[in-house]
């Protein structure tokens, strides 16, 4: 429980006074209200791939709990964020950022995903989410901003939409030379694109391998893991790039596809559903 | 009236000295060098024929023209002592000098090295012995603060190009944070109070009643001028401003003001201010109109703000001093934008309405306040000596009690609504405390207070710190 618990306490920003952790207590005890909202950056203009994909894993993720949850966009959502991620959800007076602290969350207010699952099983479900935020994530995250085509055609104008000359551009480089030193840091500076593209080729085989006929990854229910593997798989899917390489490395795995469009059907069937790539503009439409 | 034999004058102190500088006073019995010759200058009638600067170095020599240039006027001596009185202290006003003497001579030269040929009988020359200043000063300091230390470096280059231009720099290193700012100064040569001042700057705030903290980095250009009896200051200023939340338990109406904004806005100031200090004034005036009107040379932050400051001074009997002063101000939006959190205005604490806590006044959000865009405040003070005026003449005339009445509020207006619904909004639930305390006068720029507040008038949601409260500061309602 402890790394987990430990990034859910540093990402939550709780109520206020010494009586902190008794109200938490009490808080983590109250319903899901009706206002419940989740703050991500601007769909139309500003929101890019990887932003994106994890937003609509927490949604996924919401709906597949029965939790309802308004969208708001909001240009400063990344500022808001008490991790400096998006998306965060703001239950009550709290406020929780991204999917992993929002699940420890949700389980604290009696609602899981992941309850019927064995020890195995969880560790198993455990190892995927790291496989999938190591790979696809860092693979988004490459592609967006070391990639200089596509950080000058579209990451850096679509980041800096918002503000005013000069500082969208001061912006705009900043967080191209935070994304890069980070890709340092963790060794992906020195891969090319064909190399990144045959990472994310890996990492959906071992998806689709796993999957193999099963509708969800744990058999009949679908879990956080799912939630997960739906919002970026999507996501890259329904979003225009300079080149479609990304698409065409998920589509080479149909069952992956199916498993795209069933949880579309199941849980989004309420909004316009399009897979129709609309240019990078919105991605789906279904949020 | 005695024999006036004027060599030179001791520098004379720059406040505080009457202006009549009578012969009698300076009177200096020389000892009869035995081929001294000694002029009787009495009161006839001068004509100063050389006005000489002597020491510059890097100065120009035409910046220095109009400030000597009124001693060429004085008719007889007295005229020209004081003229020339009046002339030093200009001198020293450029803040390029270190020291400046004095020396007035006749001009035929008894004293100076040659006669020279156009040397009249009544013709005096008056030398100004300046020394400059350095060309490079740095200054080092620590200081201690609220759970900070810092140390500041400071690094002056006066009379950079030679025409009183000045550029400073300062850089403060902390435990928390870090700013720095640097400022170029010229004066207009000839007119010293016209002057253009450009600053480059990365400040950084933290505010904790609003749970705030803020990062300005920007760029200022501003140019003074006086006309007629008023003090003009025009300035533009970019700045990228960067706020976040102080700590992980703001509230939520702070954390949707976290981000970037620019801002870049045209403000002029307008001030007119006759009273005789800045700290314990006994009389006069100030009043100071300031608008700022951001959005249209760029930038994303787009409003007009206006406010104003007026003091008024009266001395009473015994010593006693009546003062009464109004603040307010209002800010607009422009283009249907809410305004930022760190535009608006804030009210309360010891340099405001005293008896409440620091800005603890109006909006607020879960004990964060949020500032207001319309505001006024008022205070009536009765200042009076210590009583039974202890160390009087010395340490004691830094100290005043004070008794004094406070009001204000703060709100948010609806700016749909006509004038007389704000002035209705502004008027309903007006804060406001007496009370009475000590005053303690730092330089001639701050004041130490000590009071004990009663406020009245509180509405929910203010903090308030009735009883003793201690506050320092610049400006004091």
């Amino acid at each position: 429980m402890s790394l987990a618990a430990e990034a859910f306490v540093s990402q939550i920003a709780g109520c206020r006074g010494p009586e902190r952790t008794i109200s938490r207590i009490k808080q983590s005890a109250e319903p899901w209200p009706e206002n419940a909202t989740l703050y991500q950056p601007l769909r139309e203009d500003q929101i890019l791939l990887s932003d994106c994909a994890s937003s609509l894993a927490v949604q996924a993720y919401l709906r597949m709990c029965n939790l309802p949850v308004h969208v708001s966009c909001r240009s400063n959502a990344e500022y808001m964020s008490p991790s400096g991620k998006v998306p965060f959800v703001h239950v009550g007076n709290q406020v929780v950022s991204e999917l992993g602290p929002i699940v420890q969350f949700t389980k604290a207010k009696g609602h899981s995903l992941s309850d019927g699952l064995d020890d195995v099983q969880r560790a198993e479900m455990k190892a995927y989410m790291e496989l999938v935020n190591n790979m696809l994530l860092t693979a988004e995250l490459y592609i967006q901003w070391c990639d200089d085509t596509t950080a000058t055609e579209i990451s850096r104008p679509r980041y800096s939409s918002p503000y005013s000359w000069p500082l969208n551009q001061i912006l705009a480089y900043q967080k191209q030379w935070e994304v890069r030193r980070k890709m340092n840091a963790i060794g992906w500076a020195g891969k090319s694109l064909e190399q990144v593209y045959e990472d994310v080729s890996q990492c959906c085989q071992a998806l689709s391998q796993r999957l193999g006929t099963q509708p969800y990854f744990f058999n009949k229910q679908p879990t956080e893991l799912d939630a997960l593997v739906f919002g970026h798989l999507f996501t890259i899917l329904t979003t225009r790039l300079t080149s479609d390489e990304l698409g065409e490395k998920i589509k080479s795995y149909s069952n992956l596809l199916a498993f795209c469009r069933r949880i579309e059907q199941s849980y989004f069937e309420d909004s316009q559903a399009g897979s129709s790539s609309r240019g990078y503009s919105k991605g789906p439409s279904l949020f | 009236m005695g024999t006036v034999h004027a060599r030179s004058m001791d520098p004379l102190p720059m406040h505080g000295r009457d202006m009549g500088v009578h012969p009698d006073d300076m009177i200096e019995v020389q000892e009869a060098e035995h081929e001294t010759k000694q002029e009787v200058l009495e009161n006839k009638d001068v004509v100063v024929q050389h006005v000489n600067i002597e020491g510059l170095g890097r100065t120009k020599e035409d910046l220095l023209g109009y400030e000597i240039s009124e001693v060429f006027d004085a008719k007889n001596l007295i005229d020209v002592m004081k003229k020339s009185h009046i002339a030093r202290q200009k001198l020293l006003r450029l803040g390029i000098f270190k020291e400046v003497e004095v020396v007035i001579d006749t001009s035929d030269g008894t004293v100076c090295a040659h006669k020279r040929a156009d040397a009249l009988p009544n013709g005096l020359d008056v030398t100004f012995e300046v020394t400059e200043m350095k060309r490079l000063t740095g200054s080092y300091n620590t200081m201690v603060g609220n759970n900070e230390g810092s140390m500041v470096l400071g690094v002056k280059l006066p009379n950079v190009f030679g025409r009183a231009e000045k550029l400073t720099f300062q850089f403060s290193y902390g435990t928390k944070e870090t700013s720095y700012g640097l400022s170029f100064f010229k004066p207009q040569p000839g007119n010293f109070e016209r002057n253009l001042t450009l600053n480059l700057y990365k400040v950084t705030g933290q505010f904790p009643w609003s749970s705030l903290k803020e990062t300005d980095r920007g760029v200022s250009t501003e140019l003074n001028f006086p006309l007629w009896r008023t003090n003009h200051t025009l300035k533009w200023e970019g700045v990228w401003r960067e706020l976040g939340c102080l700590a992980r338990s703001a509230s939520f109406a702070v954390r949707e003001e976290s981000g970037h904004t620019l801002k870049s806005a045209l403000s002029h100031t307008m001030s007119i201010d006759n009273r005789n200090s800045a700290i314990f004034p006994k009389k006069g005036a100030l009043l100071r109109i300031n608008q700022e009107l951001a959005g249209y040379t760029g930038g994303d932050a787009s409003f007009l703000k206006e406010d104003f400051e007026l003091q008024v001074n009266r001395r009473l009997v015994w010593d006693s001093v009546l003062s009464a002063s109004l603040w307010g101000g209002c800010l607009l939006p422009i283009g249907g934008r809410p305004s930022s959190i760190a535009d608006r205005f804030y009210l309360g604490g010891p340099t405001s309405v005293r008896g409440f806590g620091m800005y603890s006044i109006g909006p607020q959000s879960e004990g964060d306040y949020l500032g207001g865009e319309a505001y006024w405040a008022g205070g009536l003070h009765l200042y009076t000596p210590l009583p039974f005026r202890p160390g009087r003449g010395g340490f004691g005339d830094l100290f005043r009690t004070h008794f004094f009445l406070n009001a204000g509020n703060l709100c948010n207006l609806n700016y749909g609504e006509g004038p007389r619904a704000h002035l209705q909004r502004l008027a309903e639930c007006v804060r406001w405390s007496y009370g009475a305390g000590i005053v303690l006068r730092l330089g001639n720029i701050a004041r130490l207070e000590l009071n004990y507040c009663i406020p009245m008038g509180v509405q929910s949601g203010d903090r308030i710190c009735d009883g003793v409260q201690f506050g320092a500061g610049i400006r004091f309602l």
